[in-house]
C-alpha cells in the first residue's frame, strides 16, 4: 500500500495547492537565482507542501536535487561535506555552469549532540553557497538572525478548506473511491490547513469503507500544538482554572520552561490582590518543581502544573482585555548576561577555598561577601592589597571583589603592590632554602617532618597576623631544619617557596 | 541465484572503490559479472564498477540484484589473509548473503534495494582531453596538493602540450606540470576545471599506484577517471562534479 501523500505528490510547481502567491514566488526566485544569488527560506506550518513545492520547483528547473532531512544526521561535519560540497560544486551533466538545488530540510531543527554545530554550518554553507539552496522549516524565527538575514523569504500559509477539498475529491477520483462532498469537507475542516494530513486521513478512512459519507469522518479532531504566546493569551486573560489547565496539555513546553514564561508575562495582566495570588500559586509551582528536582520524581510535575496553570487563572479577579506583548523569559537572557560575572565570581571562590581549606560554596556565601564589605571601594588599602596577594587576584577580580572600576589607577596599583608583595615573599623563603642547602646534610625523614612543618608558616592568610608572624615561624622551622635538612629537603623548600608558597606539597616534596 | 569464490584482495579492492563514495550500494548480480554503479550523497562524485567473472575463481548468478552495507562486506573481506579466498552464496529464501573463508561463515542481511539511493545515469559528455598516467603520480598530486588548499585545479595547456596541476592555499601554492613524455599519452584538448580535494584524496585511496589512470578533462567540466584493477578484469570509472570558482 503507497502511501497516498508520496503517490500524489505534485511533480511541477503548478500541481502545487493552495499557496499560489507562495508558489509564483518561489519560481520567480529559482528563475532570477542567477541575478540575486541568494538562498531562501520557504516556512510555514507541517503539510501544507514547503517540502513539495522545492521538489517540484527542481523537477520543473530540471536541476538535479541535493537533501538533507532529519533523518539523516546532520552535525557540522557532515554539513560541511555533504551540503557544503553540494552547494560548490557544479553538476555531474553541465560542469560549473549546471544547477543543482540544495534542499535543506527543517532548517530550524537541529537536534542534541548528533547535530552539534549544525545550524551554525548551515549559516557558513548558505554565505558560501555557489548553487540555490532552499532551507524548509517551520518556525522561521527559530532560526538564528544571521540566518534570516542572508536569505530571501516566502511563506507558506495554510492550506484553506476550500483548496483541499478539490484535493481530496481529485484522489478519490483517481482511486476510484464513492464520496460524498460533505465527507470531503469535514475531513478538510478536521485537519485545520494542513493538506498532508487531510490525505492521510483521507486514506485512512478509505481504506475501512467503500463509499465515503460524512459519519466515517470520526478521526476526531487532531492533536495540534498550541504555541506559548495563544496560550499565554488564554490563561491570563480567558480561561478559568480547569481551561488553562486543559490548555496547557496541548502546549509544548516542560514545566520547567512555562513557569518562566508565566512568571515574566503574568505580571503584565495582573495587579494588587490577584498578582499577590498568582504569585503565590507560582511559588507553589516552584517548590513542586523543587521537589521533582530533589527526588527525581517526575510525576510532582502535575502538581506544578495545575499551580501554575490553574492557580494562575484562578487568581484572576477583574477581566482582561485587549492586546498585551508577551515576551520569552527574560531569566534565560539573564542568565547569558551575568555568566561573565558568575564566572568571575566562581573563580575568586575556587582560589580562596583551596587557600583556606573551605568548600567553595562556603568561600562564595560566606567569606566571599565579608571581604566585599571589609575591601569596600579599596578604602582599607593595606588589607585590599594584602587580600590580593593571598588570593592572587587580578586587576578584574579585584575590582570585582571591591566594586571599584577595574581599570582605575587605585586598582591597578593595588594590584602592582599585591605583586610585588607576593614576590617578596617568595624571594624571602627561597632565600633561606638556598642557604639550608649549603649548610644542610642529614637524616631524610625528620627533614620532612620539618618541612610539613614550616608549611603553615609559608602559607598566608588574612586571619593569620601577618608577615612577623610569619617569619617567626619560619625561623623556628629554619633552625630546626638546618644541619639535618638533606639537599633532596632544599630543593623541596625552594620548590615551595618558588610557587609563592601554596602551602601544598608539590611533587618537588617528594624527590 | 548467486554462488561465487573470489580472492580476498579482488573483492576488497572492488569494494573500497565503492566505499569512498558510498556506505550502501546496490550490487547487479549479471551473468558475466557484477556490476555497481553509485552517487554520493553530495550529487558530485560517481562510480561505476564493473567486475568480471572471469575476475573470479567461480562465478554463477543469473541477473539479480542485492542491497548491501559496504562497510559490513568490507570487514568481512578483510578477515581473510592474503592469498585466501572468500566464498560468496546469496540465500534467496532469508535475502541473506553467506560469506566463507576457511572455516569462518558470517551471514550479513542484506539491505532492500529500494531504500538505497537511485542509482544515476552516466551522464554522456564530450570531454576534450585525455591524459593517461600512472596511479602513482596521480597519488603525488594529490598529495600536494592536499598540503595547501582543498581544492585543485587540473588542467592541460594547449600551446605547450603538457597536463598540470595547480593547488592555491592561502599562503603557498603547488604547481606539477607533466608533459608527454612524463605521461602515458596525452591528448590535447582545451580544458581546465576545478576539483574538491576531498573527493579526489578519497578516489586516489582506491587507486593501485602501478595502475593505468585515463582522466578526460574539459573547461569547466566534470572529470572521468577510468582504470583497471584485478588484472584488468575490474574497471571503475569515477566521475566528479567541478567546483564553481568563487570570486
Amino acid at each position: 500500500m503507497t502511501d497516498w501523500t508520496e503517490k500524489y505528490r505534485p511533480d511541477t510547481l503548478s500541481a502545487v495547492r493552495g499557496n499560489d502567491k507562495a508558489r509564483d514566488a518561489l519560481r520567480e526566485w529559482a528563475e532570477s537565482w542567477d541575478d540575486h544569488r541568494k538562498a531562501v527560506i520557504v516556512h510555514g506550518s507541517p503539510g501544507v507542501g514547503k517540502t513539495s513545492a522545492a521538489h517540484a520547483l527542481a523537477a520543473d528547473m530540471n536541476w538535479p536535487v541535493m537533501e538533507l532531512n532529519a533523518s539523516d544526521h546532520r552535525g557540522k561535519d557532515i554539513i560541511d561535506r555533504v551540503a557544503g560540497e553540494a552547494s560548490k560544486s557544479g553538476t555531474l551533466t553541465g560542469g560549473t555552469s549546471g544547477r543543482r538545488l540544495v534542499i535543506l530540510d527543517e532548517a530550524d531543527n537541529f537536534h542534541g549532540n548528533a547535530d552539534y554545530g549544525g545550524s551554525r554550518a548551515v549559516t557558513d554553507v548558505v554565505k558560501s553557497a555557489s548553487q540555490p539552496i532552499v532551507l524548509v522549516a517551520n518556525e522561521f524565527y527559530d532560526m538564528s538572525n544571521s540566518l534570516r538575514n542572508a536569505c530571501k523569504t516566502i511563506e507558506f500559509r495554510d492550506v484553506s478548506t476550500r483548496s483541499i477539498v478539490p484535493v481530496l475529491r481529485d484522489i478519490c477520483r483517481k482511486e476510484d473511491i464513492e464520496f460524498e462532498a460533505d465527507a470531503l469537507r469535514a475531513i478538510a475542516e478536521n485537519t485545520s490547513g494542513d493538506l498532508r494530513s487531510a490525505v492521510n486521513d483521507l486514506q485512512a478512512i478509505a481504506e475501512s469503507t467503500e463509499r465515503l459519507t460524512e459519519d466515517d469522518v470520526v478521526t476526531g479532531s487532531r492533536d495540534t500544538t498550541e504555541g506559548i504566546f495563544d496560550y499565554l493569551d488564554e490563561l491570563i486573560k480567558e480561561k478559568d482554572a480547569e481551561g488553562a489547565l486543559k490548555a496547557s496539555y496541548d502546549v509544548d513546553e516542560t514545566p520547567d520552561d512555562l513557569i518562566n514564561w508565566i512568571e515574566d508575562n503574568m505580571p503584565k495582566d495582573y495587579a494588587g490582590a490577584e498578582l499577590a495570588d498568582a504569585y503565590g500559586y507560582l511559588s507553589n509551582a516552584d517548590r513542586w518543581l523543587g521537589r521533582v528536582r530533589a527526588t527525581q520524581e517526575y510525576s510532582y510535575w502535575r502538581y506544578a502544573t495545575d499551580n501554575m496553570t490553574a492557580g494562575v487563572a484562578a487568581s484572576r479577579r477583574e477581566s482582561k482585555g485587549g492586546w498585551t506583548r508577551y515576551g520569552p523569559p527574560s531569566y534565560w537572557s539573564k542568565l547569558g548576561r551575568s555568566r561573565g560575572s558568575r564566572n568571575t565570581r566562581d573563580a575568586i571562590a575556587s582560589r580562596i577555598a583551596d587557600r583556606e581549606g573551605a568548600s567553595i560554596a562556603t568561600a562564595r556565601n560566606d567569606i566571599l561577601p565579608y571581604l566585599a564589605s571589609m575591601t569596600h571601594h579599596c578604602h582599607n588599602r593595606d588589607l585590599t592589597v594584602e587580600m590580593a596577594a593571598a588570593y592572587e587576584l587580578d586587576e578584574s577580580e579585584v575590582s570585582f571583589v571591591t566594586g571599584s572600576g577595574k581599570d582605575t589607577n587605585k586598582v591597578e596599583s593595588i594590584v602592582e603592590d599585591a605583586e610585588a608583595r607576593r614576590e617578596g615573599a617568595a624571594v624571602e623563603h627561597s632565600g633561606d632554602a638556598f642557604l639550608d642547602a649549603v649548610r644542610s646534610d642529614g637524616d631524610h625523614d625528620e627533614t620532612n617532618e620539618s618541612t610539613a612543618d614550616s608549611e603553615p608558616a609559608n602559607q598566608q592568610t588574612l586571619a593569620g597576623d601577618g608577615q612577623s608572624g610569619d617569619d617567626e615561624d619560619r625561623s623556628n622551622s629554619d633552625a630546626d631544619t638546618a644541619g639535618k635538612a638533606s639537599d633532596d629537603a632544599a630543593d623541596s623548600d625552594a620548590g615551595d617557596g618558588g610557587d609563592g608558597s601554596d602551602g601544598q606539597s608539590g611533587l618537588g616534596d617528594f624527590v | 541465484m548467486f554462488k561465487a569464490i573470489v580472492s580476498a584482495e579482488t573483492l576488497s579492492s572492488a569494494l573500497d572503490s565503492v566505499s569512498v563514495l558510498v556506505e550502501e550500494c546496490k550490487i547487479h548480480l549479471e551473468e558475466d559479472g557484477l556490476r555497481i554503479r553509485a552517487v554520493d550523497p553530495a550529487n558530485v562524485g560517481m562510480v561505476d564498477l564493473s567486475l568480471d567473472a572471469d575476475a573470479f575463481e567461480s562465478y554463477e548468478a543469473d541477473g539479480g540484484l542485492i542491497g548491501v552495507d559496504l562497510s559490513r562486506l568490507e570487514d568481512i573481506a578483510g578477515m581473510a589473509e592474503s592469498g585466501q579466498l572468500v566464498q560468496l552464496e546469496l540465500d534467496e529464501e532469508t535475502r541473506k548473503l553467506h560469506a566463507q573463508i576457511e572455516g569462518l561463515e558470517y551471514t550479513l542481511a542484506l539491505i532492500d534495494p529500494d531504500s538505497i539511493r537511485q542509482e544515476p545515469d552516466i551522464p554522456d559528455l564530450d570531454l576534450p582531453a585525455r591524459v593517461v598516467l600512472e596511479g602513482k603520480d596521480v597519488n603525488r598530486a594529490v598529495t600536494a596538493a592536499d598540503m595547501v588548499s582543498d581544492h585543485i585545479a587540473l588542467g592541460v595547456d594547449e600551446a605547450e602540450e603538457y597536463f598540470y596541476v595547480d593547488a592555491e592555499g592561502d599562503t603557498d601554492d603547488v604547481h606539477l606540470e607533466l608533459t608527454a613524455d612524463d605521461l602515458i599519452d596525452l591528448e590535447v584538448g582545451s580544458a581546465h576545471s576545478l576539483f574538491s580535494l576531498d573527493y579526489l584524496k578519497d578516489m586516489n585511496k582506491a587507486i593501485p599506484a602501478d595502475a593505468e589512470v585515463a582522466a578526460d578533462l574539459g573547461e569547466e567540466f566534470p572529470i572521468k577517471m577510468y582504470f583497471g584493477f584485478a588484472e584488468g578484469q575490474g574497471q571503475v570509472t569515477y566521475m566528479l562534479a567541478p567546483r564553481i570558482q568563487s570570486d
